[in-house]
């Protein structure tokens, strides 16, 4: 195994009560690259990222994120740890203003320096007064990503970020992940394949609780094979 | 219909156990399991299968017994019409606020439920004061006739009516659980959405279930109004109204025999340990916090897979 | 029904939906966030009640005792969160409110056994009378709903100015989030359980001079508790203020026209605003599980 993995995810079995949701998955990712994950609605994409997020318990298998196991690690210290998981629902707290948002994720890593945030996302400085219920979905995308940046992640779990987003909202998003990726390494979840062929250094296909196959060549990448893993 | 004999030989051999605790053990606490079985297992259906805990049960357990009770001590004399009459004072209240509760998500539901037997308590007791004697409650046991081949005034006749009785509503919630409203029940628990999507209302399921879970509960009431002779408002005091659930989760929620299982064990440690200690209550919620902590299947949830694999290996043994 | 009458019975009024509102808030904030229903808030209360006695008997000062009364609901509270309610958390809402019912039995037989069965007297620590419009009003009745609108208004700047509370207001919404940020929830858990326990011990204090000690105090209230946070929508604190005013006025102006009506008037009230709006006055929708 190379040293620069930054988290290695071995043989995962993942199991709602009876029914087994991933199988046997093996995916591996390195500092400041962007990985993504296709497939169906229903592949398991979204528990692959929970379970690694600490949300599910997996029934077998390891997660190694810097050379420490997280498997039976609460959700909330493997956040601390610099793996944060960004889910695809964009609820971002209603009730409280964007200022507080950010707040609550300052408070979580200590970590208050909100230029970084401000600087990906400038539109959020002119919103920090705005109760977060009332923002577009763009807007509660961009304060999710935002809000999680806070503690300077070694790795983003993104779930399904443009799902819904206007065109214009989608390429600034693009924009913003190549530019984090200097800094983080990122795993999305994506149904635009335009967004993975664009941004992905390599891609993972699942289907049916599997890893069904790993594309790593930038042609193959580029010239949409994945489509028909969809 | 082998199907049919397969269910009806657990049936019968579930009684023959019940009849066995009548050769036993002493009479009145035969009585006592048996009335208190069916008192819960209207409360297991609620819970088990419909996903409705309800703290409320001691509210239709008391229409019930009012409804016998005021028969009986002001109109005629027939125990039997008495146990009708309660009956259907049951169906009357679970049909009148079925509508009002059910459509309430579950944790509402328990609330308003309780709140329901404490109005009751309060009506029976100060409100009905007039016609219910408040506290000091209605004595009847010298109002009722004596009856032909059955005398309910008797003890051990009384046994065997409420043992039929039992046998027939477990019979009926057997066959409920096996039909097809048994699987709209269980599927309103897990996934209304789903169930409204196959053309089911979730409303029309439940409010039955409801209706049915209750008229039981009540049914149990007027068994204790006839059998004591006597009905008070402490039948529904609050304290008590933790009695069904505690039941059905000693003896395992959803199954069928767990109430009696449970009845048969509430009883029994009632009766022993309020005989060394005064303070059952402190023992009761302990052992509700127990069995929440130690995994919620109860006796009989625990019981029955064992049992079902020794069956099961002497058939194949036999073979 | 002349004014005398009314204004005091207002004012019983008052001072009743005080004292539900303390116990009420617990109860809401608890369902918010930790989505139990925390039945065992009811002992908390009684326990209030009776170290305010405890205290009162062996200090001779009522506020005492009422001090020491939320002390020690606060840690009976937060070693029941502890050895109980961290296990049972994730479990379905139904049994947690099974575990908690079990605990306040538990608590009352525990009651029973240290301070017998019978009821206990309470002094007011306010003898004095106050005149409004020419109504004599007991002092310590007003003082009850200064104390409670100070615990609203406490409550209010806390989740809205502190961080814990923002995080707090923040669980109430979605809790897997804020686990996502990174934040502890379990202390969040248990800071609210703490919360709601000692103010169900201020409530059992404050309330013990207005009527007897006894064990079944809890049960007694119950119903009512639940009527005021099933009226307010479970997990609004706005809406439990409100709808404890409301209970408690609907309490004691019923009495003053029936006595019977007190018990029945509030069960036809909630009836009837569950049916309008079955999640209750300022209860959402949004509301997981």
């Amino acid at each position: 195994m190379p040293t620069d993995e930054l988290l290695v995810v071995d043989d995962l079995n993942v199991a709602y009560g009876e029914s087994k949701v991933l199988f046997d998955v093996s995916i591996h990712i390195r500092a400041n690259e962007i990985v993504s994950c296709v497939g169906r609605n229903g592949a398991g994409k979204s528990t692959l990222l929970k379970t690694i997020g600490g949300f599910i318990k997996p029934t077998t298998g390891s997660i190694m994120f810097a050379n420490t196991s997280l498997v039976g690690i609460k959700s909330y210290n493997i956040a601390k740890m610099g793996l944060k998981y960004i889910p695809q629902d964009k609820k971002v707290f209603s009730d409280l203003t964007v200022r507080e948002n950010l707040e609550l994720g300052s408070y979580a890593t200590q970590d208050y320096n909100w230029d970084k945030v401000t600087e990906y996302f400038p539109k959020l400085k002119s919103l920090m007064e705005r109760k977060a219920g009332y923002l577009s979905g763009g807007e509660r995308q961009m304060l999710m990503i935002g809000r999680a940046l806070l503690g300077d992640p070694q790795v983003l779990l993104v779930d399904e970020p443009t799902e819904g987003l206007a065109p214009s909202i989608v390429t600034q998003l693009q924009n913003v992940f190549l530019e984090l990726s200097k800094k983080t390494a990122l795993v999305i979840v994506e149904q635009n394949l335009s967004l993975v062929s664009a941004i992905s250094e390599r891609v993972y296909a699942v289907k049916e609780g599997r890893v069904v196959h790993e594309i790593s060549d930038e042609s193959d990448i580029k010239s949409n094979v994945c489509e028909q893993f969809l | 219909m082998v199907n049919i004999f397969r269910w009806s030989w657990g049936l019968l051999l579930a009684f023959f156990c019940l009849f066995l605790v009548r050769v036993f053990l002493p009479l009145p606490f035969a009585n006592e399991i048996l009335i208190f079985a069916i008192y819960t297992i209207g409360c297991n259906f609620l819970l088990g299968r419909v996903g409705f805990i309800s703290f409320g049960q001691p509210a239709y357990l008391a229409v019930g017994a009012y409804g016998t009770a005021f028969y009986l001590f002001y109109f005629g004399s027939n125990p039997f019409v008495g146990i009708l009459i309660g009956v259907l004072s049951g169906v009357a209240i679970a049909l009148l606020v079925g509508p009002f509760f059910v459509r309430l998500r579950s944790d509402y539901f328990a609330l308003v439920n309780l709140a329901l037997a404490v109005i009751m308590f309060y009506l029976f007791e100060k409100i009905l004061a007039k016609i219910t004697h408040g506290d000091n409650g209605l004595w009847f046991l010298t109002n009722m006739t004596s009856t032909p081949i059955i005398d309910l005034g008797n003890p051990s006749d009384f046994f065997i009516f409420t043992f039929l009785l039992a046998f027939g509503v477990w019979a009926l919630y057997k066959y409920l659980d096996d039909s097809i409203f048994g699987a709209c029940c269980l599927a309103t628990k897990t996934n209304e959405d789903k169930l409204k999507f196959l053309g089911y209302s979730n409303f029309n399921i439940r409010w039955l279930a409801f209706v049915i879970a209750n008229t039981t509960t009540a049914m149990a009431g007027s068994l204790y109004a006839v059998y004591f002779g006597f009905v008070s408002p402490e039948i529904t005091a609050p304290s008590r109204a933790a009695d069904p659930v505690i039941v059905t989760l000693l003896g395992g929620v959803g199954t069928l025999y767990g109430p009696i299982v449970g009845a048969f064990a509430y009883t029994g440690m009632k009766d022993l340990i309020s005989g060394y200690i005064a303070n059952w209550e402190l023992f009761i919620g302990l052992l509700l916090v127990f069995i929440m902590l130690a995994g919620e299947k109860g006796i009989w949830g625990t019981l029955e897979p064992i049992l079902k694999k020794l069956i099961f290996k002497k058939k194949n043994s036999t073979n | 029904m002349d004014t005398q009458l009314l204004i005091s019975g207002v004012i019983f009024g008052l001072s009743i939906g005080s004292v539900f509102f303390l116990l009420a808030i617990g109860l809401s904030l608890c369902f918010g966030l930790m989505r139990i229903i925390s039945l065992d808030q009811l002992l908390y209360y009684a326990i209030g009640a009776y170290i305010t006695y405890a205290l009162f008997r062996s200090t001779g000062s009522v506020w005492i005792g009422v001090l020491g009364g939320m002390v020690i609901s606060g840690l009976v509270a937060f070693g029941v969160e502890r050895f109980i309610f961290l296990r049972i958390y994730e479990r379905d809402i139904t049994f947690t409110m099974i575990a908690s019912f079990g605990i306040l039995i538990a608590g009352v037989g525990a009651i029973k056994y240290v301070w017998g069965l019978a009821p206990l007297p309470v002094p007011s620590p306010i003898g004095a009378m106050a005149t409004i419009l020419g109504t004599e009003i007991p002092v310590y009745r007003l003082v009850v709903i200064v104390i409670s609108i100070l615990v609203y208004v406490g409550i209010w700047a806390f989740l809205n100015k502190t961080i814990t509370g923002k995080a707090i207001r923040a669980g109430i919404e979605d809790i897997e989030h804020v686990e996502g940020l990174g934040i502890n929830v379990y202390k969040l858990f248990t800071t609210t359980f703490i919360i709601a326990g000692v103010l169900s011990g201020l409530a059992g204090g404050l309330h013990a001079p207005l009527i007897m000690v006894d064990p079944q105090m809890g049960l007694e209230v119950l119903p009512f508790v639940f009527m005021v946070v099933i009226i307010g929508g479970l997990g609004s604190i706005k809406g439990t203020l409100v709808s404890a005013f409301i209970v408690g006025q609907v309490i004691s102006l019923g009495a003053i026209i029936y006595g019977p009506l007190a018990q029945m008037a509030p069960f036809a009230i909630m009836l009837l605003i569950l049916l309008i709006k079955p999640t209750g006055l300022y209860g959402s929708k949004l509301l997981k599980r």
